[in-house]
């Protein structure tokens, strides 16, 4: 089987600054950690080697970013933890890209790949929360794709059983392969390096493709391939009013259903 | 709440610390500062003048040190303010606190660069933007329990698991003021006070001179926080760190930062039996030359963790450690780069190779996640023990965990891990250890099933005191004496030692009121109270 897992690169500290002439994300150099979400996704890739190899079955897991250079050392720490492979697609002309630009240059990347079995990404990124990524990744390679995966309950070589995520609980499907699956956080928890993956990761090749070397037609890359328009972000006013309610508890709930209507 | 509180239940809970046993007091007070603290004093000389009392912090002290034995209780936790910071001429700094600061705050204001600053003079605030300009600083002491508050970790020197590379608190305090049971004070500064010999003259704010002798016995070379510093030409300031609450109270120290390391990587090694993990590390000490701990968790403590993994919600993100680790040495790195940080890591894989380990049983953490998972794993073992013990107090309500404090020279690790092995087993009791095995300073935690167990754990832990001195340890090496370890004190130093303690003591406290019940019993107090008013 041929596991590809799309990574990114977020920022690591918890407390994120905010430009506030720009609204932006002040990145300040501070280190760059795997986005959670994604760390899950590689966990569940990996768990499902260390399965196959039970059985006799070949797989191979490929980790693959849209990132600045920097980012190969986040790729070899995912080969530390047991992926097989990296890919770095990383060129100023991908800089800027909305989740469909980024999507783009993904499948270019997956496609300089021998064809997956299964791409995994993490639901979403802690740093742009759109949950958009995997599932037009999937329309993109023209494959299924089954979001918010909370658990692998079967791995065949021609379908997995997940359990997903869905409004009111869990809903089990089973989707055919070649396939896309996002990943909830929590669904796994990513693996330590051992000192002996990560003596071979040192020595292990990290691929680093430009924009035009994985073959993307430049006016579907980066800012020009990008049809989102913000036009404007802020942070949200802060209002800290409170309403003390006062008196017993018969009032003090006539007191909350009375706001209620007033709000509803 | 500043003055004299006659004691009434909603104080109950200051009867007890850590070591879960309970004390009792009549009167409590939470000075704010020295001057309130002083006032008390006075207070007390008025009106109850041979009353017992007992200095607390943060009561996480695990040897009851802050358990009053009637009289009053001094809570200091509200002297809680930063009062200054400087610099010194090497360029080190210097942090001025109350001694009820805690721990994890320092940690986090230091970390935030948010010490309040408020009253601080021009000097200070001066040495305040040299200290944010420049590279992050750190306190390096590490008890595990970080609600501990700083006054009380100089009271029983403690120290944790970086005390393999920083030592314990004493090095890390460079000075004191320190008020003595009549109120007059002591202020101290390090290098500016020492003794000659073993008499150390000392003059008070109030003008008074003393002279001290320092009991003439020879202290272990090991991690040791058994009894009184007690060296030749020793600084003032050592004496009254480890001192357990007894010489005086500390109403001001002076922390030393030190610079955060650049990178810090963590290394759990798993073995497949103790003997490999002793062997790694006897190996390891003198090849890691940026081993800031080495810390040790053996088969029975993997199992509980185990169980406790299976069963307990907030240990879930834990990894599953394989039924094939029967043992794990916690490896910390501090580097100054990268580059340092992997040739270590190289070298703690050959290490584990040499001793018939695989570098695939490990696991490093290099990010912060990787780090606070690990973080998570050492604190989860005494958790889940702590959480064993709790069930099988429902039937066995008398029971507690026994857990040991003793450290040996490093000659003597895989002797002294023979000792504990042979003689639980003869015993038959079950057990749990863990601890700072790179200064050969284990916590063997008795686990005992009933009371038979109990009896019979505290009975080994009498064998182990005389054992490990033989050996030249010392009976305790963190948690400090308090009253639950006079025993193993006088096993380690002798009677005349200990009359000597208390002879020093009676000098600073001539009613023998301070820490009543600390390092030696009231038995032995009262004499040599009673022999220094007759002018013995």
């Amino acid at each position: 089987m041929r596991i590809v897992v799309c990574v990114k690169a977020v920022p690591g500290s918890t407390e994120v600054k905010m430009d506030p002439k720009t609204n932006t994300i002040v990145r300040d150099g501070g280190a760059a950690v795997i986005n959670p979400f994604d760390a899950a996704a590689l966990e569940i890739a990996l768990r499902i080697k260390d399965k196959l190899a039970i059985e006799g079955e070949p797989c191979r897991v490929t980790v693959l970013s849209m990132g600045i250079p920097a980012t190969e050392s986040l790729l070899r720490d995912c080969v530390a933890r047991g992926a097989d492979a990296a890919l770095l697609l990383s060129d100023r002309a991908f800089a800027g890209a909305d989740t469909l630009a980024t999507t783009y240059a993904l499948s270019c990347g997956i496609a300089r790949l021998e064809e997956p079995d299964l791409v995994l990404c993490g639901k979403m990124a802690v740093d742009g929360d759109t949950a958009q990524i995997g599932p037009e990744l999937a329309g993109s390679l023209g494959v299924p794709c089954a979001a918010g995966v909370a658990a692998l309950d079967a791995v065949g070589l021609r379908a997995v059983t997940v359990e997903r995520e869905v409004d009111g609980g869990m809903a089990t499907v089973e989707v055919p392969l070649p396939a896309v699956l996002t990943v909830a956080k929590d669904a796994a928890q990513l693996r330590f390096a051992s000192i002996a993956g990560i003596r071979a990761a040192e020595g292990a090749r990290v691929d680093v493709l430009t924009a035009s070397a994985c073959g993307a037609d430049a006016a579907r890359t980066g800012l020009a391939g990008s049809p989102t328009q913000v036009v404007r972000s802020f942070v949200p006013e802060r209002i800290e009013r409170g309403v003390t309610i006062e008196g017993d508890a018969a009032a003090q709930a006539r007191a909350v259903a009375e706001l209620l209507e007033a709000m509803a | 709440m500043r003055g004299i509180r006659d004691w009434a239940p909603e104080f109950d809970e200051y009867r007890r610390d850590e070591s879960r046993t309970m004390g009792e007091a009549s009167s409590i007070s939470f000075p704010t500062d020295e001057a309130e603290l002083r006032a008390v004093l006075a207070e007390l000389e008025r009106t109850a003048p041979d009353a017992p009392i007992t200095v607390q912090g943060a009561r996480t002290g695990l040897a009851a040190g802050a358990v009053p034995h009637g009289g009053h209780v001094l809570n200091l936790s509200r002297m809680n303010r930063y009062l200054g910071l400087r610099r010194d001429e090497g360029g080190a700094f210097h942090l001025r606190v109350q001694p009820g600061v805690v721990l994890a705050e320092l940690r986090r204001l230091l970390a935030a660069k948010a010490l309040p600053q408020a009253g601080w003079d021009a000097a200070s605030l001066a040495a305040l933007d040299a200290l944010y300009g420049g590279p992050a600083q750190f306190f390096p002491t590490d008890p595990t329990e970080t609600s501990a508050c700083v006054g009380g970790m100089a009271a029983c020197n403690a120290s944790g698991a970086r005390s393999y590379r920083y030592g314990p608190m004493r090095p890390h305090v460079s000075a004191l003021r320190v008020v003595l049971a009549d109120g007059d004070v002591l202020d101290l500064r390090r290098g500016e006070h020492r003794a000659h010999g073993r008499t150390l003259e000392l003059v008070t704010e109030g003008g008074r001179a003393l002279a001290l002798d320092v009991p003439g016995y020879t202290m272990p070379r090991t991690k040791n926080a058994s009894g009184y510093y007690a060296e030749d030409d020793m600084d003032a300031v050592d004496l009254f760190i480890g001192s357990d609450g007894t010489l005086g109270i500390i109403s001001e120290l002076e922390l030393v930062l030190s610079p955060e390391p650049c990178v810090t990587w963590g290394i759990n090694c798993f073995f497949a039996s103790e003997a490999a993990a002793l062997d790694f590390v006897s190996a390891a000490r003198p090849r890691l030359s940026c081993a800031a701990a080495l810390e040790y968790f053996d088969g029975s403590a993997l199992g509980i963790l185990r169980s406790a993994r299976s069963g307990c919600a907030a240990f879930v993100s834990l990894p599953a450690v394989p039924e094939s680790f029967a043992a794990c040495v916690f490896v910390e790195l501090e580097c100054d780069d990268e580059g340092r940080a992997y040739d270590e890591l190289e070298c703690t894989g050959e290490l584990m190779r040499s001793v018939g380990g695989s570098e695939k049983d490990s696991w490093v953490a290099r990010t912060d996640v990787d780090r606070e998972r690990q973080r998570l794993f050492r604190h989860a073992v005494p958790e889940s023990v702590n959480m064993l013990i709790d069930r099988r107090r429902r039937t066995a309500p008398a029971i507690t965990k026994l857990g040991s404090d003793m450290s040996v020279p490093d000659e003597r690790l895989h002797d002294v891990v023979a000792l504990y092995r042979r003689t639980l087993a003869e015993a038959g009791l079950e057990s749990a250890t863990w601890g700072h095995i790179g200064n050969n300073h284990l916590h063997v935690n008795v686990l005992p099933r009933d009371e038979r167990d109990y009896a019979a754990g505290k009975e080994l832990f009498r064998s182990w005191a005389r054992e490990v001195t033989a050996m030249g340890g010392a009976v305790s090496a963190e948690h400090g004496v308090g009253k639950i370890k006079r025993d193993f004190l006088l096993a380690m130093y002798g009677s005349d030692a200990i009359d000597e303690m208390a002879r020093l003591k009676v000098a600073l406290d001539p009613r023998g009121r301070l820490g009543r019940g600390n390092l030696f019993d009231e038995a032995r107090l009262d004499a040599a109270v009673a022999a220094m008013r007759k002018g013995e």
